[in-house]
């Protein structure tokens, strides 16, 4: 196995490979992250003073461009004042790591100063929520939806024109109107993530839609099936697994749209503690709240990935053992996999007893 | 002899009380939409301490950013915001009337216009860009400024940009100053070294009033309500002018911004709050120039038709109650 070569066109990777590269794509950036950071030689720009010497507006702390610093220490010393002092620093939007992860601590650990103020937990967990409902509202209007416009031209025609066109429409730009028809609270941020989300929807569901194998129908309908019993026994099981994996990377949609959402009406969320620690320039706390979103969007899809691994075992390309796991496990309880085992839809027995 | 069936005499019954339920149920509480300005943030203090319910008060202030706090008030979704006097005749000039019933504070340097290293003057500022959030209230202090130096809005270049952007605007080089208040002006300050503020809401008091704003129809029908939260504005006043509890009020104000007491006592003295006597002045005083709100709002009145801002110059005086601070006075 070692003797593999990495380089190979369409070739899996053992899992091992597999699992040490996953780690490096994490690790690469925060390499060069720290790299910039801790090495004063690569980047650099600025000038942290340390002491002000002879220049009149220095004071310690302060970031000046190195080339300000300069030329002012040479005012200074022409003027014979001393020259004043100072490190190399980058400047304040790139704050060091260890900064951003003690920023990502001290968030959690501390605690609401004011009646009634809430953690910053409890703040994630208010955008979960903000998140999770203008989704579920979304998918439980848009998926049938889509269905429909996929399976029949007339739904299609009815709908798809306008929905291509309000698409386009910026989810941002309804802000105002959210909060003159829903009022302030949570309402107007759902209703701009059921924006953002809900168009895309209709659309990518009926394309997965359109793409069933034309063979199955066939099949189907010789047998006899027809009616909206295709839609639901034969279209829509032989695509359950793309409209999964749809709706997995429409929910990462729905996250880009939570921080135009959470400016809407009363500031509230995650986005409340970003917007304030960047207007007071306290960027380690910004990074540290972007990174939080990241880590709950990646965290949420491989919950997702895991589940739709063991709802769609036979999706799943690579061996492993999970799969096998699964496998056996779906097996053991001989259930078919593609149709409902209470409607065998296209057995002609069914159809007969009927008609 | 007739008698009122028994069935209609319940019905009646019911209906009394169901009127009563719903007038109490009218008796809602006050929903103030306020934003992170030093003399609005202070309001906070009075909610920690309980001093609306102390007052017979509901009062549920709601935490927006400026703009947002605006739109919400537009909608119709909240009682009152807190805008500054310009801002107030702007929002009622694109449909959501409103009255100024207290003047909390007067910028007293937090606005300002800051430009980059080398450019010390309004005047080094002709045929330069200048970034502002355009028809806000900094805009107004700009024009004000520039006609100071003998210039006019077309000597510079606006750039539109949203106030909490500025600081990034002039750290990217792209223009020769910016207008903003504070946090955002000093933040530009820090961000770019050497560069200074060369004209400030202190170089002219009273241009930029800030104000508590009422729907008229909140007003009309809670007004003993909104007499009593006048009234606790001198109380939060009296608390962060007392040497021994400023400390405290500002730290409970840095809370509700989210950010470091000592941060956010920066920006007090570019605030001048207003005790209750003194904003009673300024919102009954009928001059012409900056000393009185309806003189600052007549000049501001004029610079926005002026400058398009809007089109048909605004009944200033129906946008000043001046009676609210005078009952409060009078406890």
């Amino acid at each position: 196995m070692s003797n593999s070569p990495w380089f190979a066109i369409q070739h899996p990777l053992t899992s091992r490979r597999r699992f040490l590269l996953g780690l490096f794509s994490f690790t690469l950036p925060l390499i060069l992250w720290c790299a910039v950071s801790y090495t004063p030689f690569i980047w650099h720009p600025m000038i942290r003073v340390e002491s002000p010497g002879g220049v009149s507006w220095f004071r310690p702390g302060l970031l000046v461009e190195r080339a300000v610093f300069a030329t002012e220490n040479a005012k200074a010393l022409a003027a014979n004042q001393p020259a004043a002092t100072g490190t190399r620093a980058n400047p304040v939007f790139l704050p060091e790591p260890h900064k951003v992860a003690q920023a990502f601590y001290t968030a959690f650990t501390t605690e609401p100063k004011l009646r009634g103020d809430v953690w910053l937990h409890e703040s994630l967990w208010r955008s979960i929520q903000t998140i999770a409902w203008g989704f579920l509202i979304s998918s439980a209007i848009g998926i049938p939806l889509g269905i429909l416009c996929g399976a029949y031209a007339l739904w299609s025609r009815i709908s798809e024109p306008v929905i291509d066109f309000i698409r386009y429409m910026p989810a941002p730009a309804f802000g105002a109107l959210a909060v003159a028809v829903l009022g302030i609270n949570d309402a107007p941020k759902i209703a701009i993530i059921f924006v953002g989300t809900f168009f895309q929807q209709v659309l990518v569901v009926a394309n997965t839609i359109r793409r069933t194998d034309p063979s199955l129908l066939e099949a189907a309908q010789t047998l006899g099936c027809r009616g909206f019993r295709l839609v639901l026994h034969v279209i829509v099981p032989s695509k359950l697994a793309e409209l999964y994996t749809d709706t997995r990377i429409l929910l990462g949609w729905a996250w880009t749209y939570l921080i135009v959402a959470e400016v809407v009406g009363v500031s509230s969320g995650i986005t409340f503690f970003i917007n304030q620690q960047a207007k007071y320039r306290n960027f380690e706390n910004v990074y540290a709240a972007i990174i939080m979103i990241g880590l709950l969007g990646l965290a949420t899809d491989q919950i997702l990935a895991f589940i739709g691994k063991r709802l769609f075992p036979w999706e799943t390309q690579r061996p492993s053992r999970l799969r096998a796991f699964i496998v056996r496990l779906f097996s053991s309880r001989q259930t078919p996999l593609t149709a409902s085992p209470k409607s065998p839809a296209i057995s002609p027995a069914s159809t007969e007893a009927r008609s | 002899m007739i008698t009122v069936p028994r069935s209609l005499r319940r019905l009646t019954l019911g209906l009394t009380l169901a009127a009563l339920l719903l007038s109490r149920a009218t008796a809602a509480p006050l929903k103030v939409a306020y934003s992170d300005w030093p003399g609005w943030t202070a309001f906070a203090i009075a909610s920690e301490k309980g001093w609306f319910k102390q007052a017979g008060l509901e009062v549920e202030l709601l935490w927006f950013e400026y703009g947002p706090s605006i739109e919400a008030f537009t909608a119709g979704k909240v009682d009152a915001v807190m805008v500054t006097n310009g801002d107030a005749l702007v929002t009622g000039a694109n449909g959501a009337k409103n009255v100024m019933i207290l003047v909390t504070d007067y910028s007293n340097g937090n606005d300002m216009i800051v430009a980059q290293p080398g450019i010390s003057s309004l005047k080094d500022l002709k045929g330069k860009k200048v970034a502002v959030e355009v028809g806000f209230v900094d805009h107004l202090l700009l024009l004000n400024g520039l006609k100071k130096a003998g210039m006019t809005e077309a000597d510079v270049e606006l750039v539109p940009t949203p106030t909490n952007q500025t600081p990034q605007v002039l750290a990217s080089g792209q223009v020769a100053a910016i207008a903003a208040w504070q946090p955002n002006s000093g933040q530009a300050l820090k961000a770019v070294a050497g560069s200074t503020a060369v004209y400030t809401s202190a170089d002219e008091p009273g241009l930029i009033y800030d104000t508590v704003a009422v729907s008229p129809q909140s007003l009309a029908q809670n007004r003993a309500d909104w007499v009593k939260f006048v009234a606790v504005w001198d109380k939060i006043v009296a608390y962060l002018n007392d040497e021994t509890t400023r400390d405290d009020g500002i730290k409970i104000m840095a809370a509700r911004a989210g950010v470091d007491a000592k941060e956010y006592a920066a920006f007090m003295s570019g605030t001048k709050l207003l005790t209750l006597a003194q904003s009673t002045k300024i919102i009954s005083g009928q001059t012409d120039t900056f000393g009185s709100i309806a003189g600052s709002s007549k000049i501001a009145d004029e610079f926005n038709v002026k400058n398009g801002v809007y089109k048909e110059s605004q009944p200033v005086a129906t946008y000043i109650d001046a009676t609210l601070t005078t009952d409060a006075l009078k406890k």
